[in-house]
């Protein structure tokens, strides 16, 4: 097979010529997570030296080392929260603005908000008994989230939003690395958060809180984490990059096949190496099988996916524009960026479809359309009317007024 | 006199880096345990410089104190001196990153800088070292080889050869090659 997909490549007549990976041996970075799976299944499961690349995957302890390492070149590429690229691009946060890139979309639903459990013992179990109790006066709220510019962040601020709580006027909003969730959980320093898996599944099961919404329950199939880097780097190695994304697409394909495939790679991610968190933490959501600790249980409709014959994984432009829509309505950005154009800087859509055509993976449209949990749908068409759209927000400049 | 900020919040020792700090005529105030409760120590202590491990999962917390300084007279920036990049480079590949209040002079950052690039204990020995090209062929050849071992033992092709170690290899928490040198062996000794 490695043959009929070497000759496919060569019928392609790269721009630059040969195929020939610039770079062979790439560090790759990632966080403890389980939407992490793909580029750890890629990298140890004989995926990338199938296109001539050896990935040596780096653990990372926090976003921001994360970010500065691909930035300082340590990291070629990572698992990324596409906020963080976002970010770095914009300039928002510790590092200088850079050019950075998105390669492929890692994965779409499968994290969550939850609360704590002295919450729920004060009968704070509903979005309802939530807005009346950040209403009240009194001691404020805090909810953790895990980057400023994260997914989590615009998660878990579109969802309190959503239901009529101001995420930075309501409550208090604090940033806690996604493996220290639980600790702070039961430490009593937060009241909820929002981030990834397996770290929601294990405060449910040690019962120190609860899952009150899925993100899936606000964005079914909604954009999470995706294949990172800064520009240069796809620019210096294009063919290298080409490289990695086939690799991580075929892992990816294989993740996502059937459900014997899941629970093995469930199980490689439990070790110590990757995500060092108990099978029993892992698999269930890992697998769909959702209980949210109050005692209801589902097999979710929108589970964390890789793959979806390749849905998953299109850089899709109106993706890109949605979390800078976010970074403006919470005042991040001060003024509207050039929404499409960044984007289409950003989201290497070329890149993604040589590799997606070789490997005879369907390209869907550039834009796609969803209706989010408030009723809102967005299409990429009007980002700038999108941003300023909403009911609550915080936007920071003089137009705010006018509304 | 600059006002310096340590977090000790990872298995480094500061210790001695306190103590060279001091030497070098710094204040120096030392924090650990910290995580959440950053932003408000950092606004309550009023650091000129704040050093923290690269490595430190706190460095995502900072992220906030950048972002929420932004507006104050003297907003906390990362320190990322732009007229010499490599010494951010430098710094981050030692294990030190540095956080300054905007207008403190990068001249005056370079002494701290030094003491903490020479003083942080070091951990280049863990980490991954680059795998030499020669050893990624070998590796490339004994999972083909392994492949077709197992093609033949199972009658199956090659998508369903894959697919099998994989899976074998997951279920035990181990990489392709491993379980590719596992058939080889249990070949070798079937078949002699």
């Amino acid at each position: 097979m490695s043959e009929h997909i070497n000759s496919r490549i060569d019928t392609q007549a790269w721009a630059a010529g040969s195929d020939t990976p610039e770079k062979r041996v790439l560090n790759l970075g990632f966080m403890a997570l389980t939407d992490a799976a793909s580029v750890i299944v890629a990298a140890t499961q004989g995926f990338a030296e199938k296109y001539g690349l050896t990935i040596n995957l780096q653990r990372q302890a926090s976003w921001a080392s994360l970010r500065d390492k691909l930035l300082s070149g340590e990291l070629d590429a990572a698992h990324s929260l596409y906020g963080l690229i976002y970010g770095v691009q914009l300039g928002l946060g510790g590092a200088p603005a850079t050019d950075m890139a998105v390669l492929m979309g890692l994965n779409q639903n499968g994290q969550s908000i939850n609360l704590s459990h002295a919450l729920q013992f004060a009968g704070v179990t509903t979005s309802d008994a939530l807005n009346l109790r950040a209403h009240q006066k009194g001691a404020r709220l805090t909810f953790a989230q895990t980057l400023p510019t994260g997914t989590h962040a615009m998660w878990l601020y579109y969802w309190l939003a959503s239901q009529g709580i101001h995420p930075l006027e309501d409550v208090d909003s604090v940033v806690v690395p996604p493996p220290q969730m639980v600790a702070h959980l039961k430490a009593r320093r937060i009241d909820g958060f929002c981030a990834g898996e397996p770290w929601c599944a294990q405060a449910v099961d040690e019962n120190l809180g609860f899952t009150l919404a899925t993100t899936q329950s606000i964005w079914p199939d909604h954009p999470e984490k995706v294949l990172g880097c800064t520009r240069a780097f796809v620019e210096q190695h294009p063919n290298t990059a080409r490289a990695l994304v086939m690799a991580v697409l075929e892992a990816s394909r294989f993740i996502d096949e059937n459900e014997e495939n899941k629970r093995s790679t469930a199980k490689f991610l439990s070790g110590s190496d990757y995500v060092d968190a108990p099978l029993s933490a892992i698999q269930p959501r890992f697998l769909g099988q959702y209980q949210d600790g109050l005692g209801h249980a589902w097999l979710d409709p929108h589970p964390l996916r890789f793959h979806a014959d390749g849905a998953v994984n299109m850089p899709y432009i109106s993706d890109g524009m949605w979390f800078m829509t976010q970074f403006r309505r919470w005042g991040l950005l001060r003024d509207d960026p050039d929404y499409q154009g960044i984007a289409r800087q950003v989201q290497q859509l070329d890149l993604y479809r040589q590799a997606a055509e070789a490997l005879n993976i369907r390209v869907p449209a550039e834009q796609r359309s969803a209706t989010l949990l408030d009723g809102k749908t967005w299409d990429g068409s009007d980002p700038v009317g999108y941003a300023r759209s909403f009911t609550l927000h915080a936007l920071a400049d003089s137009d705010a007024v006018a509304l | 006199m600059l006002r310096i900020l340590l977090i000790n919040d990872t298995p480094k020792k500061v210790g001695r880096l306190k103590a060279a700090l001091i030497e070098a005529g710094f204040e120096v105030i030392d924090e650990s345990g910290l995580t959440i409760d950053l932003p408000e120590r950092v606004e309550a202590i009023r650091p000129d410089v704040i050093l923290i491990d690269t490595e430190s999962p706190s460095r995502d917390v900072m992220e906030q104190v950048v972002l929420v300084s932004r507006d104050q007279p003297r907003p906390i920036v990362m320190f990322t001196d732009e007229h010499d990049p490599g010494v951010m480079r430098q710094a981050i590949q030692s294990g030190v990153s540095a956080y300054i209040v905007e207008g403190i002079h990068a001249q005056r950052l370079q002494p701290i800088l030094d003491v903490a690039m020479a003083r942080f204990e070091s951990d280049q020995a863990l980490r991954a070292q680059l795998q030499a090209r020669d050893a990624q062929l070998a590796e490339r050849k004994r999972i083909e080889l392994a492949k077709g071992l197992l093609m033949k033992m199972k009658s199956c092709n090659e998508e369903e050869a894959y697919t099998l170690m994989r899976r074998q290899a997951m279920s035990r928490q181990q990489k392709l090659l491993q379980v590719a040198e596992q058939i080889i062996a249990m070949h070798d000794m079937l078949g002699s």
